[in-house]
């Protein structure tokens, strides 16, 4: 498949040598790919089409014993010849498909062409790479196959995908791909081999955690409502028929149990050179890989009814993920349901240094409640005129590097935001609040599940935070520059090129 | 350039930074936005009315009278305040360039100040609606990596904003950090 084998092969798969490609390298997905994402469109004709078609001949076979003779023949001829032609549909839709997607991996760009009619010629700056998964959904993985999938900063909403390929070029392509990303010094006269990074599993959280969080998750609280409205419909209706009405909803309720579990089944988080890696998932299996540097907030939150577990959940903000909800809303999840101590060693991993000399103790603070000290600022108190419950919880901390913000009582919550990751600030105040003395502060971060605020601050503190936090933020990106997190920190700023630009071929 | 005035501290500052000194926007802005508010007044006036339309020329006989009334002198005080609001809402908007970022303040009731990096910015708009143009303004609006950065500045003089946008693409262009 690949144009030319690379020089540093040392024959075992997945540690064999790669090469980047030149301008005229190009390889292609595997073969099977188009199949793989189209199987269901073909299973759906062939079902359709094969009930009919066998209704048809049981219903047209004793008919025609009946005395027709002619009417048998034809309709087995029309079922060969329709099957005939949706084979060699099916099958030219998917070798041209699979003809005209090429991709290449040059020192600075990754090139994805793909589309029959509608051409489509994407570049990613693999220097803005922000986060690479390999996806492996059911079907792929009886194929041995899997799915690539970056994100990039700048601009574009979709993320890049190259599916399918095989698991280990897959792997072999994002150990390049990341490699580069970090800025490892390129050797232009040695065959530029990269073997994969070896990765050190760091945690992982048993199937019966995942159900008991998921049990006892938000999507509990709803179902219980749910239920409590349906049986107090059926009361006060007087009409058991009522209680049948819900049954779709619950089915739907079971449904999305089904899938919060399987999504993050086996979850477990490791860490290697190229950044902390995510593997999760029962049917469909994901590998996830954030590199340092790229995560720009983190939020640690627990639910009510996990209360008494002791359990938090841990999301992060990354530049390329934007809100994206399209994966069943967890690849943002950086730790679906942990301890405060696997909290803690997630945290290390994303967000090593925390600025602080204690940071058990500040984040123990942070999250489990209104105690004073650690260097948390509270809100005043005339903020219980405005949120009577969880005034006494809102309150920041700013450490050398990191802006802790919590809030929250039934929900309860703590953001962290890295100052080099402060893109901008704003101080909020209405009339009720100015009447109060009071601030809402706002620090803005990339598109993500968090959205970091400082809620019913005193009116001077706010100020002060304000100006202290732009400064901080100032002189902390004069620190962190580089976007090479490997490459030594000079790193000359070249202008960002367009992402997707039409060179014809 | 008449319009621009070094402000002096505007009244209602209780959360604005101390020692800074903000440039005022064009009062033009004040004509923009009153033509602006005015015609949208107007359009609801003209709805709200229609209730007394219909008593008076006898189409809708049984509509009552007190509320036929009511409802275009409640629009007429709404919109009226609303334009009354508008001069010291336009006073209220400020912005400051410090060496690290900018600052844009709004509101004087719904108060706001905000800080954008120069090193944060990804691009500059600059756009001119056509009652702008005839007025000669424009609107910068900065764009960060967030979405959270709402950073509009209205009612700047085209001379004014094309300067403004040279010099932030400049300083950005220095100080620009990774995301």
């Amino acid at each position: 498949m690949n144009a030319q084998p690379p020089v540093g092969l040392d024959g075992r798969p997945g540690r064999e040598g790669f090469r980047t490609d030149g301008p005229e390298d190009w390889h292609r997905v595997h073969p099977v790919s188009p199949l793989v994402r189209g199987w269901v469109a073909v299973a759906a004709v062939l079902f359709i089409f094969g009930r009919n078609s066998l209704d048809t001949l049981f219903s047209g076979g004793p008919r025609g014993q009946g005395g027709q003779g002619l009417a048998a023949g034809a309709p087995v001829g029309a079922v060969l010849a329709v099957v005939g032609a949706a084979v060699v549909v099916f099958g030219l839709g998917f070798f041209l498909s699979w003809r005209f997607t090429r991709y290449q991996v040059t020192d600075r760009d990754v090139h994805i062409n793909s589309g029959v009619i509608f051409r489509q010629q994407r570049r990613a700056r693999i220097d803005r790479v922000q986060a690479i998964d390999v996806v492996q959904p059911l079907v792929a993985r009886a194929f041995g196959l899997a799915e690539l999938k970056f994100d990039v900063a700048d601009g574009g909403k979709s993320a890049f995908k190259l599916s399918f390929l095989k698991l280990a070029e897959a792997k072999r392509l994002r150990a390049a791909i990341l490699a580069r990303a970090a800025g490892v010094a390129i050797d232009p006269d040695a065959p530029q081999d990269v073997t994969e990074a070896p990765e050190r599993a760091v945690l992982s959280l048993s199937p019966g955690r995942i159900i008991g969080s998921v049990v006892f998750g938000s999507l509990t609280i709803v179902v219980i409502a749910a239920l409590a409205a349906a049986v107090v419909l059926a009361v006060w209706s007087r009409e058991i028929g009522v209680l049948i009405g819900f049954v779709p909803i619950f089915i739907g309720f079971g449904a999305s149990y089904w899938k919060a579990i399987t999504g993050d089944f086996n979850f477990c988080v490791a860490l290697s050179p190229d950044g902390v890696r995510l593997h999760y998932g029962m049917l469909e299996t994901r590998a996830q890989t954030i590199p340092p540097g790229r995560v720009q907030a983190v939020g640690i939150s627990q639910g009510p009814l996990w209360r008494p577990f002791g359990w938090y959940r841990v999301h992060v903000n990354v530049a390329g993920y934007g809100d994206d909800r399209s994966d069943h809303g967890n690849r943002t999840v950086l730790l679906p349901a942990g301890t405060l101590d696997e909290v803690m060693a997630v945290l290390a991993l994303v967000f090593p240094d925390p600025g602080v000399d204690n940071p058990f103790d500040v984040f123990t603070v942070g999250l489990k409640g209104p105690f004073e000290g650690h260097g948390f600022i509270h809100s005043p108190r005339p903020a219980r005129w405005i949120d009577p419950l969880a005034w006494r919880r809102n309150a920041y901390c700013a450490t050398r590097t990191a802006l802790l913000c919590r809030h929250g009582f039934f929900f309860r919550r703590l953001q962290v935001v890295p100052h080099e990751r402060t893109q901008s600030l704003s101080l909020r105040q209405g009339p009720l609040m100015a009447a109060l003395g009071l601030v809402d502060f706002e620090l803005h971060s990339t598109a993500g599940p968090i959205r970091p605020v400082v809620r019913h601050m005193a009116a001077d503190a706010g100020r002060r935070l304000f100006d202290e936090q732009a400064l901080r933020a100032a002189t902390a990106r004069r620190i962190h520059r580089s976007e090479h997190w490997l490459a030594p920190a000079m790193d000359p700023f070249i202008p960002p090129a367009p992402q997707e630009n039409n060179h014809g071929h | 350039m008449p319009s621009l005035e070094h402000g002096n501290r505007h009244q209602g500052s209780a959360i604005d930074p101390a020692d800074v000194t903000f440039l005022r926007v064009s009062s033009k802005l004040i004509t923009a936005r009153l033509i602006q508010r005015g015609l949208g007044g107007l359009a609801i006036l003209a709805v709200s009315a229609l209730p007394l339309v219909f008593l008076s020329s006898g189409v809708w006989p049984g509509f009552p009278a007190w509320l036929a009334w009511a409802l275009p002198s409640a629009a007429l005080l709404v919109v009226v305040w609303v334009l009354a609001l508008v001069p010291r809402q336009v006073h209220a908007i400020g912005y400051a360039e410090r060496n690290e970022d900018l600052l844009i303040r709004h509101g004087i009731m719904f108060h706001r100040i905000m800080v954008v990096p120069y090193g944060r910015m990804q691009y500059v708009d600059v756009t001119m609606g056509p009652l702008e143009r005839l007025l000669g303004l424009s609107t910068i609006h900065l764009h960060t990596a967030s979405p959270g950065t709402n950073a509009l500045l209205f009612g700047l003089p085209a001379a004014e904003a094309a300067r403004l946008r040279e010099q932030l693409s400049a300083r950005g262009e220095a100080k620009l950090a990774g995301l």
